[in-house]
């Protein structure tokens, strides 16, 4: 990380995470460019819904939430990060240098989620854009349901893989434990491998872009159709 | 929600057990604030056993106490006995059954309960927060090798001493448990327990669990094994922790539906609900991992 010579310090320690987060939105209000948050110990939701462009780098780690429901800012987390990591994020980018809880990521509707790391289960959960980046492994159920988004796994990845998912795609660097219902694989194309390569190398992420895995949907649930019944009460 | 902690030390020489499980739950406060309770294991292998009754008659515990300790008299020497809060504590110099001593006890002074029995066990649970506890019970001094705890959002049963957690496994020394979540076919496993002649005291789907796990152990299975069977044999979703004299261990529901970190320090392994409390045992330093579903890991002596 670059340090910034006016950098603001937001100590969690002895306050609130009310009054952190205050005094976050305060700072972005007054102009200042960079914030630095000292002593987050492992609290939640830190630096949530923050709407505009702002340098956040949080000295530690994280509880649940963190970063979340914002749109404009991007946020460095030395440690790791719990449950709901970025969720429902709009925009900007959330980077976790550890690893992340259950449910990173869920739901982002646009923007950048970066776990070098592991991520455990869920990871994209009901994605409807951005991207996920996840450095280790992932855990099970991941990118369940999503409806559009990239999410890159340089690791190996649990059971259900993309289980349900309606569309976007899922690039899996490592070995995949199983896929989930109607998840698919197919051909990694030169389009695929040229924006997998930006940014792996964008992120300094592990991996050799042309032997990724592509998963996508197979397009099987996406109607309901009475003569495929079993693939339905497979999936439900 | 509800919070689970574990904390293992390495070595196998005693430490501050007592005043690292407060750190511990202190703070999962937040995700428990109805009850708070704790399982430590004493280091020193002692002949005996440690008794925890919780007496019937709150109002006037001394004459119900004293039924209890004439009874257990009977059994062999008693080393020490105290009443705090309604809750007897009996040193027993003798190795009698567990379910010997409950029988003893029960039948000494109807209507109590015994909470544990344990050759390391010391079981200490109570309404409201680890302060409280604390000083309910003393255990800031308590120096041993392994401990679980909990702190409790009562969300199926009520709030009361009885139903908090942990839960001892009856008829089966030092088995112990904590569990966050739900127990969804708790009522079936219940029946057929009951069958076999297993008492339940109260109405906590918890309670099933250190059940279950003394039913498959008494049938053979290592501690391990048990555990994971548990994870087809249990509905619903859970994360639990399990502690024996020699042993801490834990299991994970099939679809990680409810949180458990660990940590590994060059000490202790360090389990929790939260990297909160983690962070409060081990310091801002430590590196939590989320565990992965269907996750059984068991660490022993």
């Amino acid at each position: 990380m670059v340090a910034v010579a006016s950098r603001l310090t937001v100590d969690c320690r002895g306050r609130s995470i009310r009054d952190v987060n205050r005094a976050i939105r305060e700072a972005m209000v007054a102009g200042e460019p960079s914030i630095q948050v000292l002593h987050p110990e492992a609290r939640h939701s830190l630096a949530v819904a923050l709407l505009a462009p702002v340098e956040i780098r949080i000295e530690g780690s994280v509880g649940y939430y963190c970063g979340g429901m914002g749109d404009g800012p991007h946020v460095t987390i030395a440690g790791s990060a719990g449950w709901g990591l970025a969720e429902c994020i709009m925009g900007g980018q959330v980077v976790c240098r550890g690893s992340a809880g259950n449910g990173a990521a869920a739901s982002i509707r646009g923007g950048r989620v970066v776990i070098h790391g592991n991520a455990a289960a869920r990871a994209g959960i009901s994605l409807k854009g951005g991207t996920v980046l996840i450095g280790g492994n992932t855990g099970y159920m991941t990118g369940f349901m999503m409806q559009k988004g990239t999410i890159v796994v340089c690791g190996d990845a649990a059971e259900g893989l993309g289980d349900s998912m309606y569309a976007g795609e899922i690039y899996v660097g490592g070995r995949i434990a199983g896929l989930g219902n109607d998840a698919v694989e197919q051909p990694m194309g030169e389009a695929d491998v040229t924006r997998l390569g930006e940014l792996l190398e964008e992120h300094a992420l592990p991996g050799d872009a042309p032997r990724f895995r592509k998963i996508c949907t197979g397009g099987r649930l996406h109607n309901f159709n009475k003569h495929e019944f079993d693939v339905w009460r497979a999936a439900l | 929600m509800c919070g689970i902690v574990g904390y293992f030390r390495k070595a196998d020489s005693e430490g501050p057990i007592g005043e690292v499980m407060l750190r511990m739950i202190t703070a999962l406060g937040c995700r428990g604030p109805d009850s708070t309770g704790l399982a430590l294991y004493g280091g020193k292998r002692r002949s005996g056993a440690v008794v925890r009754v919780k007496l019937a008659d709150q109002a006037e515990p001394t004459h119900q106490a004293t039924a209890i300790l004439d009874a257990l008299a009977g059994l062999g020497e008693i080393r020490a006995s105290a009443v705090d809060d309604g809750v007897l504590r009996v040193e027993l110099g003798n190795g009698a059954a567990a379910t010997v001593v409950e029988r003893a006890v029960l039948r000494s002074a109807p209507g109590s309960e015994v909470f544990s029995v344990g050759r390391r066990l010391d079981l200490v649970k109570r309404v409201g927060t680890a302060a409280e506890l604390d000083a309910s019970f003393h255990i800031r001094g308590f120096r041993g090798t392994h401990a679980i705890g909990h702190t409790r959002l009562a969300t199926e049963s009520k709030v009361d001493i009885s139903h908090s957690q942990p839960f001892w496994a009856h008829g089966r020394r030092d088995l112990a448990s904590v569990h966050n979540g739900h127990i969804t076919n708790y009522v079936k496993l219940r029946d057929l327990y009951e069958m076999r002649g297993h008492v339940f005291y109260t109405h906590n789907d918890s309670e099933i669990i250190p059940a279950y796990l003394g039913d498959r152990m008494d049938q053979g299975a290592t501690l391990e094994q048990a555990l994971r069977q548990s994870i087809s044999d249990l509905d619903g979703t859970f994360s639990y922790l399990v502690a024996t004299a020699e042993e801490l261990g834990l299991a994970k529901d099939g679809f990680s539906a409810k949180p458990l970190l660990m940590a590994e320090t060059d000490e202790a392994v360090v389990v929790a609900t939260e990297e909160i409390a983690i962070v409060a045992a081990c310091g801002p330093d430590v590196h939590a991992t989320e565990l992965p579903a269907r996750e059984v890991r068991v660490w022993s002596r």
